[in-house]
């Protein structure tokens, strides 16, 4: 039935709000050839209205199937858009590679206009003033000067914090940290966090 | 918003503290403190007081009203009237969880404390709840919530607010004539697009 | 507005202190944050903090890193760069969202020189729906069949919901508001200074703008 493919592309694009599919060239393709198709047929048959009423219905009903084809292409790649938006957010404007493949070569080049777009807004703040302008995509959540417990899962040696006091990271000691100091070390694994 | 940002909003709040140190004034942009004296208590916003405390260069000094005959008279209150009475301050709660969370042995009987500023809440929310209940039942698109603090009402959102914006659509969709139409509406995205 | 003691009025100007516009600024992200449209731009606000937090920057790399007030200092300049950032990016999402209809308000706005949106604000708009307009050509609506290529910008445009809820307070009191309420009946309500209300955002758009109240 005509209009069929095209919502399974936006089931695609609403399944899961937090991750994306894969472009989908394939589908995309299909649907494409289905509205030519459509758009053939009835160019024939409009020519043959004028004398044959009955095929107006027809026509009127792939018309509706070519405007929704349409519509709906145009709301996948606009959903996932969106989706690509928070990328730029999340990632910054270099995109690790196994996200990088799920966008198509088009959908990578808007996201380096949306890049540089965003870029160019965020270096015009203070520039009257000479301020090197402001990134909005960090400080994105409110500072905390929280501290949380580690423990030490490796000898680490000396940590010198920010406010010159020098902790002595020992294979399992347990210290009381800054979350913003120890973040680099609990990625790293040195350090673990103790909830 | 986000809890969290309504708690930084509640941070800037001035609150006291007892400093082990001793500095000049200094002059932040959001205002001037101090000069510091080892033992005297003066007042800085609680961001500050957080931090200093953690960094454990000072005792908080606990708020007028965290103490419990305050808020037992508050609880009363708050129990046996029909709306809601005026709360010490704006962020009551901000200040509740940051304080005692910072600065639990700076606060007597803070386990007391904890407890009946919950109550407090819990009153208060079960009475929000049945206001909403009966603000939706009689179709309403307007309310009066004197007295309700920001963390309260964003405890609330977006349920409320959607679901009248969700009831006025409905009542004048009622209200008009079906009409067979060209659908016309753009991207919506769950309903918060408008065609004018 | 606020104004603390330290003001000194010259003539006619009466200089505004950091504080009074850091208090501005944090109503004014609220109001953006809550608002169901883009509200006028406070860019002097923003250009003042930026401002504050180039020289308070200065003033930390001569300290000592271990001083105490570095960390003070820098902790408040983190508190108010998160501010700015959020304001703007509350901004941002809007534009984003509802680029057409901005776009084409700011137009007639610009004219009459009360614009919404600061040039940067506005140049990111229109370079944003020009990618869009791009990518939608590119990928779909170049390959359609021949009558439906255009890219119609009425039905792609996104409106601001000015009928949805929002609660409100009163910074002073206004009389005479009036809630276009679904019955047949429009109510005129009083808000007093202080009070708090839930209702719609169109009649008070006006004054969540002028300042009358605030959204909370």
């Amino acid at each position: 039935m005509f209009g069929e493919k095209v919502i399974e592309l936006i089931k695609e694009a609403e399944r899961n709000p937090d991750t994306m599919d894969p472009f989908n060239d394939e589908k995309l393709r299909q649907i494409l050839e289905e509205m030519q198709l459509l758009f053939k047929m009835n160019m024939n048959d409009a020519n043959a209205t004028s004398e044959n009423r009955s095929l107006w219905t027809t026509v009127q009903v792939r018309h509706a199937a070519l405007e929704r084809n349409k519509r709906c292409l145009l709301a996948y790649l606009y959903s996932r858009m969106n989706k690509i938006k928070t990328l730029r957010w999340e990632f910054g404007s270099v995109l690790p590679p196994d996200i990088r493949e799920l966008l198509s070569d088009e959908e990578y080049q808007w996201f380096s206009k949306y890049s540089t777009n965003l870029a160019t807004y965020m270096r015009s703040l203070g520039q009257d003033i000479g301020y090197s302008g402001i990134d909005l995509t960090e400080n994105l959540k409110p500072p905390k000067s929280l501290f949380i417990e580690v423990l030490c899962v490796v000898d680490y040696g000396k940590l010198e914090l920010e406010d010159g006091d020098v902790i002595m990271l020992k294979k399992n000691s347990r210290h009381f940290l800054p979350t913003s100091e120890c973040q680099t070390l609990i990625r790293q694994g040195v350090l673990k966090q103790i909830t | 918003m986000d809890p969290y940002e309504i708690e930084f909003i509640g941070e800037n709040r001035l609150v006291s503290v007892i400093p082990n140190f001793t500095y000049d004034k200094i002059y932040l942009i959001c205002g001037e403190f101090g000069p510091f004296r080892a033992g005297l208590p003066m007042n800085v916003p609680l961001w500050l007081a957080v931090m200093l405390k953690q960094k454990q260069k000072c005792r908080i000094v606990p708020p007028d009203w965290m103490d419990i005959d305050a808020l037992e008279t508050i609880k009363e209150a708050e129990k046996t009237s029909r709306f809601f009475t005026k709360m010490p301050n704006e962020h009551y709660m901000v200040e509740a969880k940051l304080i005692l969370g910072a600065a639990a042995e700076d606060i007597p009987r803070a386990g007391e404390i904890k407890t009946i500023i919950k109550d407090i809440w819990d009153i208060r929310m079960s009475k929000l709840r049945t206001s909403m209940d009966t603000l939706m039942k009689s179709g309403g698109s307007y309310g009066r919530l004197d007295h309700l603090t920001m963390m309260e009402i964003n405890s609330v959102k977006p349920l409320l607010p959607s679901a009248m914006d969700d009831l006025l659509r409905i009542q004048s969709m009622a209200k008009k004539t079906i009409q067979p139409s060209l659908n016309t509406s753009s991207f919506s995205q769950s309903g918060s697009s408008q065609n004018i | 507005m606020d104004f603390n003691d330290q003001i000194e009025s010259s003539g006619d100007e009466e200089e505004i202190t950091a504080e009074a516009v850091l208090k501005t600024l944090y109503n004014a992200w609220q109001n953006e944050r809550l608002s169901p449209e883009i509200l006028p731009h406070c860019n002097e606000m923003v250009e003042c903090m930026l401002g504050q937090i180039q020289h308070m920057e200065r003033n930390i790399n001569k300290l000592p890193k271990t001083d105490l007030r570095a960390s003070i200092h820098k902790m408040e300049l983190s508190r108010i760069k998160y501010i700015i950032c959020n304001y703007l990016r509350a901004r941002l999402c809007k534009i984003e969202k509802h680029c057409i209809p901005i776009i084409n308000e700011e137009r007639q706005r610009i004219e009459s020189g009360t614009n919404y949106l600061t040039p940067s604000e506005y140049k990111y708009a229109q370079e944003y729906l020009l990618n869009m307009e791009g990518h939608f050509k590119s990928v779909v609506l170049d390959k359609v069949p021949g009558n439906m290529q255009t890219f119609e910008m009425n039905k792609m445009a996104i409106y601001p919901n000015l009928q949805s809820h929002v609660f409100l307070k009163a910074n002073e009191t206004v009389n005479g508001v009036v809630l276009d309420l679904p019955g047949e009946q429009d109510e005129e309500i009083d808000l007093e200074e202080g009070s708090q209300h839930i209702l719609l955002y169109k009649p008070v758009a006006d004054l969540v703008k002028s300042g009358k109240v605030q959204l909370i």
